[in-house]
C-alpha cells in the first residue's frame, strides 16, 4: 500500500511541472501493474477473473502507449464501431478509477475545482478533467460521446475537446423507447461512421461490423448464462472483478478478448463449490478504495458481490444483422435510460438471476440519476422481496468517505440478512 | 382552475394555452426541505427539491416538466410514483437543434397535445394559441445580467434591490425568447407544430443543449455594465460555463450560489452589496459631513470578535481595540466602541464619522453607513501595504479571497460556501477536540514528522478523523499540520479561482496561526504579508471610509 501512496504522490507532485514525466511514470506503474498481472496474478480469484485484470490494464495502457489511435469515450459509447476505426477506447471513467487506485486522484479534483467547476460533479469526470487539464492526460484522435444516462457527459466531453482541440461527435439518446428513436439514433451512427472515416482514413466495414455485433451478443448472452449459473454456486469476488467486467462488457464489447473471457468464465462457474455465504447484487460503480467495503466483502465467505449493474445494461435481443439498428437498440432500450423504473426492473431482474439476498443502491456522490431514484429503488427491490441497503458514498474520491458510517451501514446490513456478524 | 406549471423555457406554453391551461413558471424559494427529503435524496439540487417540495405541499396540481436533467428526469419518476398530481407530463426535449430534432420535437408536442386534451376534455384553439404569443420584454441600456442556473424569486428581488443599476434575468427558464416571431397566417395544425418545434429549438441554448455556442451573445450585450453568475449547489451544468467564461469577460463578474432555499440570503447579501460597491464607487462615499474634531472610527462587528479602529485627520491609528462579539452585534460594537474611546481618551462627540462593516454592520445603530467587509478589507490592506494585489481573509464564519488594484479598489473577490470547512470555526473545533487553545495550535503545526492528509473535507468527518489519529498516537504537530493543509488547500482553491496575483496579504484572526500562514505559503508558492494589524485590517478600512466622508 505505501509504495502505491509514494506512487500517486510522485505522479501528483510531477504533474505540475513536468507532466510528461507525469505521464510517463503513469505508463511505468501501470505496466508494471499489468506484468504482475500476468506472471503473479491473485491466485484467490478464478483463472478467468485474473485474466479479465489483465484486459482492463491492457485497455487502460493503450491510450497512454498509443493516444494517436486512441478515441475518448464516455462508458456507453457504442463499442464496435471504434473498434471497427481502429481506435482504442480512452475511457473516462475507467482513467478516473486507475488514477484514483493509483492513488493520485486528489491533486486532479484539486485542479478541476480550482478551475471554478462545481464540487458536486461527478468525481470521476472531474478527475479525468483535472488530469487533462494538468496535461498528465495525453491528446487523443478524437472524442465521442453520448447524453446517455448522464448529464455530466454533456459537459465533461464539450470541454475535453475544447481542450485538447480535437474533432467530436455526440450522440443524443432520446428517452423513450421507441422505434422512431431507434431510427434516430441509427441514422446518427451512421454519421458517426462518417466521421470517423473523416478522421482516421478508415471506411467502417459493415460486415466487419455485423461480425463484431454478433459477437456482442454471444457474449452478453453467455454473461447472462454465467450470473444465471452462478445464483448456486460460491465465486471468490474482490471489489474491482465486478467492476471491470461492467467496463469490458462496454467499453470492449464485440472484442475477442471478452468474448474468451465469458467463455472461460462460464466453464469454471460451472465447476465452482456450493453456495456459500450471502450474495450481493451491486447497483452502481463500486468504491473499491474503501476499507470498509472490503473488510465487509471482499473475498469473504460470508458475503460476496455477484454482481454489479454496470455489466448488464441492455439486454442480448437486438439483430447484428442490422448493425445500426442493433447499436442504436442498445442505447434506445438501455437499462439506465428513461424512467428510472426501467433501471429499477433491470436490477430486480439481474439480481434475482445471481440468486442475490440482499442488493446494495450505491449513491456516488454527484450521481443525480442515481440519487434521485434511491428511495423509489429501495421500495420497489424491497417489494420484490429484495432487501436493499442506500449507501451513500463515493466510487472515486477518497475525501468524500465517512469510513466508520459506511462500515456501520454495511456491516449492519449483511447482519440483518443474517450473515452472523463479521467476526471471523 | 388549477394552474398548470412549468419549469423550463422549451415547455410549450402556447400550446398548452391553446388547450385551455393557464400557465406559470414554477419559481419561489421555499424555507426549507421538510417533504421534499422524505421521498428523496438530499444530495438533489435544492431546486429539483423546491419542485417536490411545492407538489407534496399540495400547492401543485398540473405540472408539465422537461428532461432538461437527471435531476428533473428523477423528479418525475418520485412525482409520479407520488400520485399527487392531477396532470404530470414530462417532455422528451432532445439535445440537438438539427432538422431530424424539429421532427422528432413535433411529435413531442403532439404527444403532449393528446395527453392535455384528454385530461382537460378540450381541444386545440388555434385563436388561442395565436393570441398567447407575447414579444418578451428586454431591459434597454445600460443593466447588470443575471445569468447561470435559474435564480428563485425571491433571491432575484433581492440582486435587484441590491443593483445600482436595472437587472435582467438570463437564467435558464427566463430568457425564454418564444414570441418574438408570431405564427404564420396561413399554417395549419401540423404546419404550426412544425413551425412551433422551430421557434422552441431556436432560442438560446441552455448548458444541456449540445451546441450552445449561441449563448456567447449573453456575455456581449453593449449595455451590460455586470454580470452575476448564479449557480445552484448539486447542479453543475453551469459551473462549466462559469469556468469558460470567467477568464476572458469584458465586464465586472460576480459568481454566487444558492441551494434554492431564503436561509442562506444573508451571506449572499454581503458579496451583492460588496459587488455593488465595486460597480458604483459613489455608494461609499455616503452623505457628507462637518469636519468637528477630526476623529473617524471604524467598526467591523465578525461573528467571532469585534474591532474597532479610530483613525485622527492624519490617517494615524489612535487606538485599535479587538473583543469578543458575544451575543449580540449591536451591543458587542457599542462596548468596543465604548473601550476604544477609552484607550484614545476621546468622548463619543469627538467622532466625526463612524463606519461599521462585518456581518453585524447592519445590526449597528452608531454607524453613518455600512460597507461590507469585502471594500472594507481591500481598503485596510491597500493602506497597510500598497503593493498588496490579493487578500486572503480567513475569518470565523467566512473566508474570502480579495483582488484589488492599484487604488485599493476592489477587482474580483470569492467568499467560501455555507459550509465551515476551511475556516476559523473548522480549526477552533479541532482546537477543542485536540483539547488545546488557539496559540498552542498555531505553533504545534510548524514542526511535523509525518505528513498527514486529513481527507475528508467536511467538518464532522474531519472531527472523526482526528478522533482515530489521535488514537493512533499521531503526534499532535503531525495531526495539527493535516489539518492546516486541509485549510491551506481550500483557501488555496479559492486563490486560484480568482486569479490571485502577487503580493498576498492575510488579514483576519487566523492570520496569527504560523503553522497554517507557513502552509499556505507552501501552497501557492509565495510569501505572505502579514501585518501587526492584520486583525484589524477591516475595522481600519472603515475607518478610512469614514475619513472619506467628511473630506469629500
Amino acid at each position: 500500500m505505501q509504495v502505491v501512496q509514494t506512487f500517486g504522490h510522485v505522479v501528483s507532485q510531477w504533474s505540475g511541472p513536468h507532466p510528461d514525466r507525469a505521464r510517463g511514470l503513469l505508463k511505468l506503474g501501470w505496466e508494471a501493474q499489468n506484468l504482475k498481472n500476468k506472471t503473479m496474478p491473485d491466485k484467490r480469484l478464478l483463472p478467468a477473473d485474473q485474466y479479465l485484470a489483465t484486459i482492463m490494464m491492457d485497455a487502460m495502457l493503450k491510450p497512454l502507449q498509443k493516444p494517436e489511435s486512441s478515441a475518448i469515450v464516455s462508458v456507453f459509447t457504442p463499442s464496435e464501431i471504434l473498434q471497427e476505426a481502429g481506435l482504442n477506447p480512452y475511457n473516462v471513467e475507467g482513467f478516473s478509477c486507475y488514477l484514483s487506485g493509483s492513488q493520485a486522484e486528489r491533486t486532479f479534483l484539486q485542479q478541476a475545482e480550482n478551475t471554478g467547476i462545481s464540487e458536486t460533479l461527478c468525481s470521476y469526470h472531474k478527475t479525468f478533467l483535472g488530469a487533462a487539464d494538468k496535461k498528465v492526460l495525453p491528446r487523443p484522435k478524437c472524442i465521442v460521446y453520448t447524453n446517455l444516462t448522464c448529464d455530466a457527459n454533456l459537459l465533461t466531453f464539450r470541454r475535453l475537446a475544447e481542450m485538447y482541440k480535437v474533432p467530436y461527435f455526440s450522440i443524443d439518446i432520446p428517452m423513450q423507447q421507441n422505434e422512431d428513436n431507434i431510427a434516430y439514433v441509427a441514422d446518427q451512427l451512421r454519421k458517426l461512421a462518417d466521421f470517423l472515416k473523416q478522421v482516421t482514413g478508415r471506411e467502417i466495414d459493415t460486415e466487419a461490423l455485423k461480425l463484431r455485433l454478433r459477437r456482442s451478443r454471444r457474449t452478453l448472452e453467455k454473461f447472462q448464462d454465467c450470473q444465471r449459473a452462478r445464483a448456486d454456486k460460491y465465486v471468490p469476488s474482490d471489489l474491482v472483478t465486478p467492476l471491470y467486467s461492467g467496463m469490458v462488457n462496454n467499453i470492449l464489447l464485440g472484442s475477442e478478448q471478452v468474448e474468451r473471457y465469458v467463455d472461460q468464465l462460464y466453464e469454471e462457474i460451472q465447476k465452482a463449490p456450493k453456495a456459500r455465504g450471502k450474495h450481493i447484487y451491486w447497483m452502481h460503480t463500486i468504491p473499491f478504495w474503501s476499507e470498509a467495503v472490503r473488510h465487509a466483502l471482499s473475498f469473504r465467505e460470508e458475503a460476496q458481490i455477484v454482481g454489479c449493474e454496470l455489466s448488464q445494461t441492455c439486454e442480448p435481443d437486438f439483430d447484428p444483422e442490422k448493425p445500426f439498428e442493433a447499436m442504436a437498440y442498445r442505447m434506445v432500450y438501455h437499462s439506465l435510460n428513461g424512467s428510472a423504473l426501467r433501471r429499477i426492473e433491470a436490477g430486480i431482474r439481474h439480481a434475482k438471476e445471481a440468486g442475490a439476498d440482499g442488493v446494495v443502491w450505491f449513491n456516488h456522490w454527484g450521481c443525480k440519476h442515481t440519487l434521485g431514484a434511491a428511495q423509489l429503488a429501495k421500495k420497489k427491490f424491497e417489494e420484490q422481496g429484495l432487501p436493499l441497503l442506500v449507501l451513500d458514498g463515493d466510487g472515486c474520491d477518497r475525501s468524500h468517505g465517512g469510513e466508520g458510517q459506511t462500515s456501520t451501514r454495511l456491516e449492519a446490513f449483511l447482519e440483518m440478512l443474517g450473515e452472523g456478524g463479521s467476526k471471523q | 382552475m388549477n394552474k398548470t406549471y412549468y419549469v423550463c423555457k422549451y415547455t410549450p406554453i402556447e400550446l398548452l394555452a391553446a388547450l385551455g391551461a393557464q400557465c406559470e413558471n414554477l419559481n419561489e424559494m421555499p424555507q426549507g426541505f421538510d417533504l421534499a427529503d422524505q421521498i428523496a435524496h438530499p444530495n438533489l439540487c435544492g431546486f429539483g427539491k423546491s419542485l417536490l417540495e411545492a407538489v407534496m405541499s399540495g400547492k401543485v396540481k398540473e405540472l408539465v416538466l422537461v428532461n432538461c436533467c437527471d435531476t428533473i428526469r428523477s423528479v418525475y419518476d418520485v412525482l409520479e410514483e407520488s400520485g399527487k398530481l392531477d396532470f404530470l407530463y414530462l417532455v422528451d426535449m432532445l439535445h440537438s437543434e438539427g432538422e431530424c430534432s424539429r421532427e422528432r420535437t413535433v411529435i413531442q408536442l403532439k404527444g403532449l397535445a393528446r395527453a392535455y386534451s384528454a385530461y382537460k376534455g378540450t381541444a386545440f384553439d388555434e385563436a388561442a394559441f395565436r393570441a398567447s404569443f407575447h414579444k418578451p420584454e428586454r431591459v434597454c441600456g445600460p443593466h447588470i445580467s443575471v445569468l447561470g442556473a435559474r435564480m428563485g424569486r425571491e433571491l432575484y428581488e433581492m440582486v435587484q434591490d441590491a443593483m445600482p443599476y436595472p437587472v435582467e434575468n438570463e437564467t435558464c427558464v427566463h430568457n425564454r425568447s418564444v414570441g418574438e416571431m408570431l405564427p404564420p397566417e396561413d399554417a395549419d395544425f401540423d404546419g404550426l407544430m412544425e413551425w412551433y418545434a422551430g421557434e422552441l429549438l431556436g432560442q438560446i441554448p441552455c448548458m444541456r443543449m449540445m451546441d450552445n455556442t449561441g449563448r456567447k451573445r449573453l456575455f456581449h450585450d453593449p449595455g451590460l455594465k455586470g454580470i452575476i453568475y448564479h449557480t445552484v449547489k448539486f447542479c453543475d451544468f453551469y459551473s462549466f460555463e462559469y469556468a469558460q467564461v470567467k477568464q476572458n469577460l469584458a465586464v465586472p463578474l460576480l459568481k454566487i450560489e444558492s441551494d434554492y432555499t431564503l436561509q442562506s440570503s444573508g451571506q449572499l447579501l454581503t458579496r451583492l452589496e460588496a459587488f455593488a460597491e465595486s460597480l458604483d464607487a459613489s455608494r461609499c462615499e455616503g452623505k457628507e459631513k462637518k469636519m468637528g474634531k477630526g476623529y473617524f472610527a471604524g467598526i467591523d462587528s465578525g461573528s467571532t470578535s469585534t474591532d474597532v479602529v479610530i483613525l485622527d485627520r492624519e490617517g494615524k491609528m489612535m487606538t485599535g481595540i479587538i473583543l469578543p462579539t458575544g451575543a449580540g452585534a449591536a451591543i458587542g460594537a457599542e462596548r468596543a466602541l465604548e473601550q476604544a474611546l477609552e484607550a484614545a481618551h476621546l468622548q463619543r462627540e469627538d467622532i466625526d464619522a463612524i463606519v461599521t462593516t462585518g456581518y453585524g454592520r447592519t445590526a449597528i445603530t452608531e454607524g453613518d453607513k455600512s460597507i461590507t467587509e469585502i471594500t472594507c478589507h481591500a481598503r485596510g490592506a491597500h493602506f497597510l501595504d500598497p503593493t498588496v494585489r490579493t487578500v486572503i481573509d480567513i475569518g470565523g464564519q467566512d473566508s474570502k479571497v480579495i483582488r484589488l488594484d492599484e487604488e485599493g479598489s476592489v477587482v474580483n473577490f470569492v467568499m467560501n460556501d455555507k459550509c465551515a470547512a476551511g475556516t476559523g470555526r473548522f480549526l477552533e473545533m479541532m482546537a477543542r477536540t485536540m483539547e488545546m487553545s488557539l496559540d498552542e495550535m498555531s505553533k504545534a503545526g510548524l514542526h511535523y514528522q509525518e505528513d498527514i492528509t486529513i481527507s475528508s473535507m467536511c467538518t464532522v468527518f474531519a472531527e472523526s478523523e482526528v478522533v482515530s489519529l489521535i488514537a493512533q498516537n499521531k503526534p499532535t504537530d503531525d495531526i495539527v499540520h493535516g489539518l492546516n493543509k486541509a485549510v491551506a488547500s481550500k483557501t488555496a482553491a479559492l486563490a486560484k479561482r480568482v486569479g490571485g496575483e502577487e503580493r498576498y496579504m492575510m488579514t483576519g484572526g487566523v492570520s496569527k496561526n504560523q503553522g497554517l500562514v507557513k502552509t499556505l505559503e507552501e501552497k501557492l508558492g509565495t510569501k505572505l504579508v502579514v501585518s501587526d494589524r492584520a486583525q484589524l485590517c477591516g475595522a481600519l478600512g472603515a475607518a478610512l471610509f469614514a475619513k472619506d466622508m467628511v473630506e469629500a
